[in-house]
């Protein structure tokens, strides 16, 4: 029993160590064919439509909310030591390192992974991906590619949608419950985007990090959706498991790879 | 220095080989912990020797004529074995039609002629030449002598019949728009569609016989010298079926193409096939005329016939 466990376990192992290379190679091509022509233009602009604009309004709701909520926790904690004055920076510095982006890669891992698991994944159980094989396309360059420019480049732009409105919904909570004034609020704020100065030959540390975690979470969304549906089996029902898995992987991976970018960040560029 | 990023077909076949030693060590992981019983005797008779070439050639075939496709003990294994050493040959112009039941790797064997898979063993020649170890794109250009009607005829969902139709010509061809729109409407017209009824619908607003025709018309766009139809007709009525078969022979006869067609149909494939594989057990277990089939004493070839 003791061996047939072994085993079992490290079959599992090989095939993980065998998922991760096997992404990694799809990754790589995806990015090789970025520069490769023919380059589908109008399918790039078709799914940086269907991401970003699509996904606009739940990312505004769940930012507003999340600024609102970090006001209101901070409350508490700050009037204790009598220092609610600088919530306004509280609320910025969780919103761009951490909230902002982390929330706005589940929300799109959620809506626009499992999307694209699905599309892609019917294409396979119905052929569609050998036809476009046939027809002497390659499924990674016309599928994979569009997908993975549109989400490396909308997954910032909704961070930062996200990000500003989480801090508009804390100035509301902070005049209207913490009493603190908007010019208070306000200030803080720049304080902490301008922590070092603000030029444009410096870029603060901040935006470094919050720009950066949704970039690198844009590919995590979009290689494992594509993966996942390219390598779906058994029929519409593997198509349903396509999805629930990216969406676990894609969401867990974010939180992970969230973690060691902060630490990264932390050590190499000394934040505090 | 273009080769040098892409995966050689050895490193191809070396990453297929991987990936099946590991699924077969976890099928039999799998086996040993719900104690699977092995599978069952085989109730298939071996009337074709293991080895023999399915051969498809006229008396008229010059003697040195070689074939425009050929199988050479060509094996093949998913999480099971799904052909093992199998060989055919089709010569210029003829037809081969395969059947058998489902799930004996009938669409298997049009996969490999279009490197869609590569066999574990063997060879696929298409004129001649081995496209197993041919690099992505060189496989992209024999592909494009190919038209494939897929079972399903996977028309692309997000696509009109136009696009659909149009999609290899704007892939491959530097042909105008007006030349595109010329030649898809030639195609639509020879499968018995009207172009200006169809071009402009999806794909999910056709009827299952229109579909077939657009996937049929789509596999022809580039003018191919080869033609693989995957069950042109199941699932059609016996009018539709019919149709389709006397289209698919239209084709054979007047542009000469050379096909191979999977079908459950054996009314339609006694019509339009020259010759008839039976697949079976992972292997071709009967090959010859539609005459030699009907006449076969062969338990197994008379029930299949019955039974259809
Ligand atoms: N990509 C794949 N991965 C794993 N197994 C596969 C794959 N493709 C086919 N198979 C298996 O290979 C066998 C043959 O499949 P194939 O589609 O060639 O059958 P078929 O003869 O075309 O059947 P049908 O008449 O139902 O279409 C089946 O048992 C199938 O489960
Ligand atoms: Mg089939």
């Amino acid at each position: 029993m003791a061996t047939l466990l072994f085993e079992r376990l490290n079959t599992q192992a090989k095939l993980a160590v065998f998922a991760v290379q096997e992404r990694a190679v799809l990754a790589w091509n995806a990015i090789r064919f970025m520069f490769v022509r023919p380059f589908y233009a109008a399918d790039v602009m078709e799914q940086m439509d269907s991401i970003g604009v699509g996904s606009l309004f739940i990312v505004v709701l769940t930012g507003f909310f999340t600024g609102m909520v970090l006001a209101l926790q901070s409350k508490a904690s700050l009037a204790q030591f009598g220092e609610t004055a600088i919530i306004g920076r509280l609320v910025t510095a969780s919103m761009i390192r951490e909230l902002g982006p982390v929330l706005a890669g589940l929300m799109v891992a959620g809506r626009v992974g499992s999307g694209i698991a699905a599309e892609i994944g019917s294409m396979r159980v119905t052929e569609q991906i050998d036809a476009l094989n046939t027809l002497g396309t390659d499924p990674i360059k016309k599928l994979v590619t569009p997908r993975l420019i549109a989400l490396l480049v909308m997954m910032p732009v909704l961070t930062i949608v996200n990000d500003a409105v989480g801090v508009i919904g804390g100035n509301l909570i902070s005049t209207v419950f913490v009493r603190v004034p908007s010019s208070v609020y306000w200030r803080g704020v720049w304080d902490q985007i301008a922590i070092d100065g603000f030029t444009w030959r410096y870029l603060p540390n901040d935006f470094i990090q919050g720009l950066a975690k949704p970039f690198v979470f844009g590919g995590i969304i979009a290689i494992t959706a594509c993966y996942h549906g390219l390598n779906t089996t058994g029929g519409t029902e593997g198509v349903g498991q396509s999805t629930t898995r990216t969406v676990v992987v894609a969401s867990v991976s974010i939180l992970v790879v969230d973690y060691f970018m902060t630490q990264l960040f932390i050590g190499a560029l000394n934040l505090q | 220095m273009k080769d040098d990023d892409e995966p050689s077909a050895a490193e191809q076949a070396f990453a297929g080989r991987v990936r099946r030693a590991i699924r077969d060590e976890l099928a039999a992981d799998k086996a040993l912990m719900l104690k699977t019983p092995t599978a069952p005797a085989p109730r298939v008779p071996r009337q074709t020797p293991t080895g023999m070439t399915c051969s498809v050639r006229r008396s008229s075939t010059p003697v040195n004529a070689s074939p425009v496709i050929a199988l050479e003990r060509v094996s093949l294994a998913f999480e099971q074995p799904v052909l093992e050493d199998v060989s055919l040959e089709i010569y210029s112009g003829e037809t081969m039609v395969i059947v058998g039941e489902s799930g004996t790797g009938k669409s298997t064997i049009l996969k490999l002629i279009l490197r869609l898979l590569t066999p574990d063993t063997g060879r696929v020649l298409i004129k001649g030449r081995d496209i197993v170890t041919l690099s992505f794109d060189e496989a992209m250009l024999v592909r494009q002598q190919m038209g494939m009607v897929f079972q399903g005829a996977a028309l692309f969902d997000s696509m009109s019949v136009f696009e659909n139709v149009a999609y290899p010509l704007r892939e491959h061809t530097s042909m105008t728009d007006d030349e595109i729109e010329a030649r898809v409407r030639q195609k639509l017209e020879y499968v018995d569609l009207h172009p200006d009824h169809v071009m402009n619908l999806l794909p999910s607003e056709l009827s299952g016989g229109m579909k077939k025709r657009v996937g049929i018309a789509r596999g022809l766009a580039n003018n191919p010298e080869i033609m693989l139809y995957d069950e042109p007709t199941s699932g059609l009525d016996p009018l539709t079926t019919g149709t389709i078969t006397r289209l698919i022979m239209k084709l054979q006869r007047e542009l000469g193409v050379t096909s191979v067609v999977v079908s459950h149909d054996i009314r339609s494939a006694n019509r339009m096939g020259s010759y008839i594989a039976v697949v079976a057990e992972e292997r071709i277990v009967f090959c010859g005329t539609p005459e030699e089939m009907a006449a076969s004493e062969d338990r197994y070839i008379q029930d299949f016939l019955g039974g259809l």
